[in-house]
């Protein structure tokens, strides 16, 4: 098998699977239908993995496999690359895909439809992280976005289906922009493949620069919308809260970065790259901060972990867009993109982990409100779990993401802020990582010990098994652990495979200094006290402001309008 | 209050309208010349490497298939979200069990009909329907087979395939006369529709041309892998069009 048809194997054997799961419908509901869906799961999500193990030796150091799709000629066919990034993209996606699966048996939703869209979903993140073809990546982020719509509402919640439909049209009005992008950067150039519109925007003349400006702009803002950066974040936290809990934990931990980093591929061959990652590293640590702020102020417990998903994002555009604006090919550039994966990699993980755990907690005691949630311990133990798994599983996720070593989290947030040093966005990730801390005190108290003990759902009426759940936390759990411990066996690797050809990868950094444990003392501490100002009286006032602030529909278009402009006129001058 | 609140928003999309036009405008109003080293290229080469005269098919199953692949699936889960969501509204709104067999249930027949089955149906629609469908299915495989040829192919074909199965739907009062009109059947076909497709895009590759690589790029015959395409394409679209038109006639409660 020649390499290229190698790696295109991880796009094709999750649409197989997705294909054998599909079939399975047909079947009369049973051991037959059942054995079918395996398989094709099997395929789907198993497979890839050996195919990437496979892979691995061939694209480090810089090395990209590529071809073109149907050994086409290039320029009319469909060209792709699969490099370093694409690899580490994958591993991130099918790691998540696979715990998530497994906790979809416990807790739902089960069937052959959701196995295969959900197979089709991990195919379209594949294709997306390494197609060279700007069209090609247009038709893999509606395969993407069509896969979340439908599968939001399969939760059955009220306002899922709501929370799909606003979704669908605020990313299918981007989409529409993404297009008129790719028709005028088509028109300019004459080609689809980034190597081609790079070549073709670097002949143009001074007449058309405001053109292709105009065009890389609503792409920028486009992927933008489905990041969830600063101001369009608007559609993410009904989407992610209402879905089912295995699809939150894929939505949140690989499907809003894919399209960041498949961005970054385009951006880093255009000139324009470095003004564009600027300020949408700026917009991100921004991000970072006012997400964390409105986390903080919510009651319901998945709605706080969604606001964080967006703040976490910040984290991590604030670090890909600096990698962009010094280059990647310089040691600083290369760091932050390092730290730029990294924490997109561990960020899926902590908070697959925290969706799955608290999406259990929830269940299990039928009730939402953080105010009202307490002693969910004894509603676990309830539920026959000796050991309460799912309460270590949430404080292995809730320590992580707070940054407290040695687990994952810390890891890679020093990472970031260790690269950033010196610069604004170094003062406001750190404000965030204080509101990370306070509000996840704030959510660890639904394992409290309180006088208003949670009601006991009958989940004794569910088919499903119950183990599932327990089995995807642990495997999550001991990710985390695997992350933070062996750090510094992962980041050497990972560099290695971000560098280009010509570079150093970066040596280990000395994270574990003693100032870095100082600082995340410090964090804590203020974390702390920042928690009991918003307990307090005046504290609560200023978070119910917050958290009651009018939103509406069209707001998200407007503040959509305001970006794209804003870029765009960013860029001009 | 209430008016100043509307004006203001008023004030902020128009504001918003003007900003995003002002982006896209120079897209509309630019004069670059159109790009022609593609429409070149495959003037000279399309016809001898896909094998196709119609070059739009040799573009979408040959030079593009990937991307087809890719709107196939958004057709395949855009259905199946679709009778999820009929489904969900079915169990809202569905009348009670004596509702449905109503003799007073209001109808578009004529008072002399005297109709045993589907009051919203009249003889005249059943004759009709079930005579021109097979016609109608014919010319459906039509533009489905020649698609390599003559403008059509596997989309369009199978829109007009799936029109012949719901007129063969409508054409006859008791709907399990037909095979090919039962929503099982027709889900089926989707599903192993699919599978097929992907096996075909597979198939390549043990011939070293790739996935979605034509395994008979050098029999001489290359345009048969472009009628292959287009019948599994027309498969596809066919049966999951008319499966959701029949569910939303109902035709799954007779099921």
């Amino acid at each position: 098998m020649r390499p290229e048809d190698l790696v295109f194997a991880t796009v094709m054997l999750p649409l197989l699977g997705a294909a054998f799961a599909l079939c399975a419908n047909m079947f009369p509901k049973g051991k037959g239908a059942d054995t079918v869906e395996f398989i094709g799961a099997g395929i789907g999500l198993l497979l890839p993995l050996i195919v990437l193990a496979n892979v691995f030796p061939l694209v480090t150091g810089g090395n990209a496999i590529e071809g073109v799709i149907g050994s086409w000629h290039e320029g009319i066919g469909i060209t792709f690359s699969f490099d370093g990034l694409a690899l580490l993209i994958n591993i991130l996606g099918y790691t998540v895909g696979i715990a998530a699966w497994i906790y979809s048996l416990g807790g739902g939703p089960r069937g052959p439809a959701f196995t295969g869209i959900f197979l089709i979903q991990c195919a379209a993140l594949s294709a997306t992280i390494m197609t060279n073809d700007l069209f090609n990546l247009f038709v893999c982020l509606e395969i993407m976005g069509m896969t979340s719509y439908v599968l939001i509402p399969t939760s059955r919640k009220a306002g899922a289906s709501l929370a799909s439909f606003s979704y669908l049209m605020v990313s299918a009005s981007a989409m529409v922009f993404f297009l008129l992008g790719t028709y005028g950067l088509y028109r300019l150039t004459g080609s689809l493949s980034f190597q081609g519109i790079e070549a073709g925007l670097a002949l143009l003349g001074s007449t058309q620069r405001i053109l292709s400006l105009a065009c890389l702009t609503l792409l920028v803002s486009a992927v933008a919308i489905r990041v969830a950066i600063m101001p369009l974040y608007g559609w993410l936290p009904d989407a992610h809260a209402l879905s089912p809990h295995a699809v939150s934990a894929v939505l949140s931990g690989v499907l809003i970065k894919t399209p960041l980093f498949a961005l970054a591929r385009i951006l880093h061959l255009l000139p324009e790259g470095t003004k564009i990652g600027e300020l949408m590293s700026i917009a991100g640590a921004l991000t970072a901060v006012v997400a964390v702020v409105i986390a903080l102020s919510q009651r319901d417990a998945k709605r706080l972990l969604a606001y964080h998903s967006i703040s976490q994002i910040g984290y991590i555009v604030a670090a890909w867009g600096m990698a962009l604006r010094w280059g990647i090919d310089t040691p600083e550039g290369l760091a932050c993109m390092v730290g730029a994966f990294l924490h997109a990699f561990y960020h899926a993980l902590f908070k697959g982990l925290l969706f799955l755990s608290v999406g259990t907690t929830v269940d299990v005691t039928g009730e939402r409100n953080v105010y009202l949630l307490r002693s969910s311990i004894a509603s676990l133990k309830g539920r026959g779990e000796r050991i309460p798994i799912t309460f270590i599983a949430f404080v292995t996720g809730a320590l992580a993401i707070s940054a407290i070593p040695p687990l994952n989290g810390y890891v890679s947030k020093d990472l970031i802020t260790y690269s950033l040093k010196g610069t604004v966005h170094y003062v406001l990730l750190s404000i965030a990582s204080v509101g990370t801390v306070a509000s996840f005190i704030k959510l660890s108290r639904i394992y409290w010990r309180g006088t208003k003990v949670a009601a006991q759902a009958s989940l004794s009426t569910e088919t499903t098994p119950y183990w599932p759940r327990l089995v995807a936390e642990v495997l999550l759990s001991l990710l985390c652990i695997a992350g933070g411990v062996a750090s510094h066996l992962i980041i050497p690797v990972v560099s290695d495979l971000l560098a280009p050809a010509n570079v150093i990868a970066i040596a280990n950094a000395n994270l574990f200094s003693t100032d870095s444990l100082v600082k995340t003392a410090w964090t804590v501490a203020s974390g702390t006290l920042l928690f009991f100002a918003a307990t307090s009286r005046p504290g609560s006032v200023v978070l119910r402001i917050v958290r009651e602030r009018p939103r509406d529909f069209h707001g998200l278009f407007i503040s959509f309008a305001l970006g794209t402009a804003v870029l765009a006129g960013y860029l001009l001058i | 209050m209430n008016d100043g609140k509307t004006a203001w928003r008023n004030i902020r999309i128009f504001a918003s309208l003007v900003l995003i036009g002002a982006v896209m405008a120079p897209i509309f109003l630019s004069d670059a010349s159109w790009p022609v080293t593609a429409r070149d290229y495959l003037m000279a080469q399309g016809q001898a490497e896909s094998g196709a005269v119609n070059l739009v098919s040799a573009i979408y199953l040959g030079y593009r298939a990937f991307d087809t692949l890719g709107e196939t699936i958004v057709l395949l889960i855009a259905v199946t979200g679709t009778l999820s969501l009929l489904a969900r509204v079915e169990s809202l709104v569905s009348p009670g069990p004596e509702d449905t067999s109503s003799p007073n249930a209001k109808g578009f027949s004529l008072s002399l009909e005297k109709r045993v089955s589907h009051a919203l149906r009249t003889n005249l629609l059943e004759e009709v329907t079930g005579k021109v469908g097979p016609i109608v299915l014919l010319f459906g495989f039509y533009v489905m087979l020649y698609g390599h040829l003559s403008p059509g192919g596997g989309f369009q074909g199978g829109v007009i395939i799936a029109s012949g199965i719901v007129f063969l739907a409508l054409g006859n009062p008791y709907e399990d006369k037909s095979v090919l009109v039962r929503p099982a059947i027709l889900g089926g076909m989707e599903n192993i529709a699919f599978l097929l497709f992907i096996l075909s895009a597979m198939s390549g590759v043990f011939l070293e041309e790739g996935f979605f690589g034509n395994p008979l790029a050098v029999s001489g015959t290359p345009e048969g892998f472009i009628i292959l395409m287009n019948c599994i394409i027309g498969m596809k679209v066919g049966s999951s069009l008319a499966f959701m038109c029949i569910v939303m006639m109902g035709g799954a409660n007779h099921d």
